[in-house]
């Protein structure tokens, strides 16, 4: 995962180019400078990529050259007029949302027992003492450690892939659901009490959001973790997909689509990292306030 | 009616753990209607303990402890805790916060609605309704503090350090917020202070407490003229009070 420190790290960084033109706003500058550091190592290696294989493809003609890379993938996203057998032509959103959709369905599944669970396990002795351990001694056990079970269980289906994905984004989400539960300031619970707040009221209003930070935290790994078993899934246990399609057209030799195919993967994590940091943004900005006045 | 009375007899507070502390030691004292109560001590003597088990956060070891003649089980809106750290919930702004206590309480909004605006209006904050709780300066959100306390109308204010944390000058501005309060409303108070000055100013008693085990080892009564305000901490019997209870607090040093 990595963090995004964007807008933080640029109000902390000393302005080394603050004497560059004046046209510019100086935070238009400084989202200038930011989207042209971003762009320079992968610009350098894909043109050093690019001028290493001038003949077309590198490592005696295994790996394509990007500008081949890039053709492929358009002829996967929009199609071609040659013939229409072709199963990388026109099928990319296609396989685009069979992933997207697994790892919706898997996310949310993991968010709707992770929550819940995780606050029951920081904030209840009992819940900890019974779910705690069990949830410890099941998760080291890896998501393709679970394949077998899981193609065993669920078929070739789709039920298995998203039963993966919600079982590998589920660690991470109560992991940090109950460390942000447990960590609750203590007299914020003692003046829900005080003013008269029920257990079930105190869980809603004060637990949920006191924990809302740490749960971001487990959102954002877990998601990651879901793109991850999203393709270890479709490698092996359906039929279509992204992971599918990678795997396929890497036993046919067709490179240039696994390329575009790990680069498709990368594009989307990153798009829906910054879709949660986005709602985190909105859901927790009395918190930004908070560590930006510290 | 609106009553507050407390009685504390005979009651101790240890707490358990690797080593155990005795906290409080034989704590007897009776609190009247409307009354405003000192409890002053160094840091660690005991007197947050004692304001905790009142407030039901914590249980005594030995003794009895009455509310209103009733056992304190539990804490609940008849008493209403100001914190140190004016303990905000930082998700809410400043209306939600000084309404969550009628709010889950479930009084219908009409019931409480004009009073909680009210409140804002004595504390200053009108204007302040959506800021959050970091966006206010310290003075502010224990201006907060104690308006969320007073929207459930307590029959006890219980006080821990309030204003502990505040730098001074604010904390004379809040010292006579709070007496103006107090002279209109009538409430009890327990207020814990380490600040001589701070409890001379406001109470009717301060109860001078000792360190390990914690006891209660001097009742002074303040008859300073009410209403008071900030003006009184220059006049000569404040200074004689204060002369009398700093030479109380060195003998309580000397026996620690």
């Amino acid at each position: 995962m990595s963090i995004s420190t964007g807008p933080i790290a640029s109000r902390q960084q000393p302005s080394v180019f603050s004497s560059a033109s004046s046209v510019l706003s100086s935070a238009a500058r400084r989202n200038l400078r930011q989207v042209l550091l971003a762009i320079v190592l992968p610009v350098t290696v894909i043109a050093l990529w690019q001028w290493a294989g001038n003949g077309g493809s590198l490592f005696g003609g295994v790996l394509p050259t990007p500008d081949r890379v890039w053709h492929a993938w358009k002829v996967w996203a929009f199609g071609s007029a040659g013939l229409g057998l072709n199963p990388y032509s026109g099928t990319w959103l296609a396989n685009l949302l069979f992933s997207a959709e697994r790892v919706g369905k898997g996310f949310l599944v993991a968010i709707l027992v992770a929550v819940p669970v995780g606050v029951a396990i920081g904030w209840n002795r009992i819940a900890s003492g019974t779910l705690d351990p069990t949830v410890q001694l099941l998760r080291p056990i890896p998501i393709t450690a679970w394949l077998p079970f899981s193609i065993a269980v669920f078929g070739i289906r789709d039920m298995g892939a998203v039963f993966l994905i919600a079982l590998g984004a589920f660690y991470p989400i109560v992991v940090n659901t109950a460390q942000g539960a447990r960590d609750i300031e203590r007299n914020l619970v003692r003046a829900a009490m005080m003013m008269g707040a029920g257990r079930w009221t105190i869980l809603r209003r004060v637990v949920l959001p006191a924990s809302l930070p740490a749960i971001f935290t487990g959102l954002r790994i877990g998601l990651g973790i879901a793109w991850t078993a999203v393709i270890v899934a479709e490698m092996i246990a359906v039929k279509s997909g992204l992971g599918y399609v990678l795997w396929d057209a890497y036993y046919v030799g067709r490179m240039d689509v696994v390329i575009a195919d790990m680069a498709t993967i990368g594009l989307l994590g990153l798009i829906s990292d910054r879709v949660i940091l986005l709602i985190e943004r909105w859901v927790l900005a009395w918190r930004r306030l908070q560590s930006f006045h510290s | 009616m609106t009553m507050g009375t407390i009685t504390f007899e005979n009651v101790s507070k240890t707490f358990s753990g690797q080593s155990e502390v005795r906290a409080l030691e034989g704590i007897d004292l009776a609190i009247g209607e409307g009354e405003f109560v000192a409890l002053l001590g160094p840091s660690g003597c005991g007197k947050s303990t004692l304001l905790n088990l009142l407030a039901g956060f914590e249980r005594a070891t030995e003794g009895s402890l009455l509310f209103d003649g009733k056992t304190v089980t539990r804490p609940g809106p008849d008493r209403g805790v100001v914190f140190q750290e004016a303990a905000l919930f930082p998700w809410l702004n400043v209306w939600q916060n000084v309404i969550f206590g009628p709010q889950v309480q479930g009084v219908a909004r009409v019931d409480y609605e004009s009073k909680a605006r009210n409140l804002l209006k004595i504390v200053g904050l009108e204007s302040f309704s959506d800021a959050l709780p970091v966006q206010l300066s310290g003075g502010m959100r224990q201006r907060v503090g104690i308006a969320r306390v007073l929207a459930m109308s307590p029959k006890a204010l219980l006080m821990d350090e309030p204003f502990g944390a505040l730098d001074a000058q604010t904390r004379l501005s809040m010292q006579q917020l709070l007496l103006d309060v107090w002279q209109s409303l009538g409430t009890t108070v327990l207020f814990v202070t380490h600040d001589i000055d701070e409890a001379i100013l406001l109470s009717d008693r301060i109860c001078v407490m000792s360190a390990r085990p914690g006891r209660i080892i001097r009742t002074i009564p303040i008859t300073l003229p009410r209403p008071r305000s900030i003006a009184s901490l220059t006049s000569t019997e404040f200074v004689a009070y204060k002369a009398r209870i700093m030479s109380d607090m060195k003998v309580g040093a000397a026996h620690a």
